[in-house]
């Protein structure tokens, strides 16, 4: 109890002044002081938005909010935080660590098809670049053999006989 | 309308058996029959067999 406090306390001292005004605005329940209840125990600032760093809808006329923080100052406090090792203590945000890393996962380098599970789908003569060479290599494995067909015999009989590949 | 008199000649295309796609082009009588001969692919650096395409439909 007494220990979680100062320990509070000398973490507090060790803040920057920005992400303490944002923590005593939106106190997260693990630095709550004892007996309290995040329901209850909510400073004004949660009640009007429990979580400033998303959107919200106005109850009444259903219109979306912008939320209290913009993503540039969100992403300020979850560096300064970040720096300070209490990044937990933030409400989700979209520039949190793990989020951003979950975006990463999900759409990879924001270049199409590097993703997890995706493919780089390329141009289509990259794609077909394996079926072509291949085509191409058996064509000169028979090559000999063809040649060696072609000068057996009359030039009309060859052609007339041949069949075209395609 | 009175339909276009062929020509005799005819220019031709012999495609190589080495199915790179090259090809080189020569002129030669229609009546005559198709033209084959073994010329160098520079794609595959090697001489190999070309053969006059098929005809292609009318025309």
């Amino acid at each position: 109890m007494a220990t979680t406090i100062s320990k509070n306390v000398q973490l507090a001292k060790a803040l920057p002044a920005r992400l303490l005004t944002f923590l005593a605005r939106y106190p997260p329940a693990a630095i709550l002081p004892d007996g309290a209840t995040p329901e209850t125990h909510k400073t004004a600032y949660q009640e009007e938005t429990p979580n400033p760093f998303l959107p919200t809808k106005h109850p009444v006329t259903g219109r979306w909010h912008n939320p209290k923080y913009s993503l540039r100052r969100q992403a300020e406090l979850v560096k300064m935080a970040r720096e300070h090792h209490v990044e937990e203590l933030l409400p989700f945000t979209p520039k949190g660590t793990e989020e951003r890393l979950r975006k990463r996962v999900e759409l990879g380098l924001r270049v199409k098809g590097t993703g997890v599970g995706q493919k780089v789908k390329g141009h289509k003569h990259e794609r077909q670049l394996q079926a072509k060479m291949e085509k191409r290599r058996e064509a000169m494995l028979k090559m000999p053999e063809l040649i060696r067909q072609y000068r057996s015999m009359p030039r009309w009989k060859f052609t007339k006989t041949f069949k075209f590949p395609k | 309308m009175a339909k276009k008199a062929k020509s005799r000649i005819i220019s031709v295309r012999l495609i190589s058996m080495a199915m790179t796609g090259y090809f080189y082009t020569f002129t030669r009588p229609r009546t005559r029959m198709p033209m084959s001969m073994i010329k160098y692919d520079p794609i595959v650096r090697r001489r190999v067999l070309f053969l006059e395409q098929k005809r292609s439909g009318k025309k």
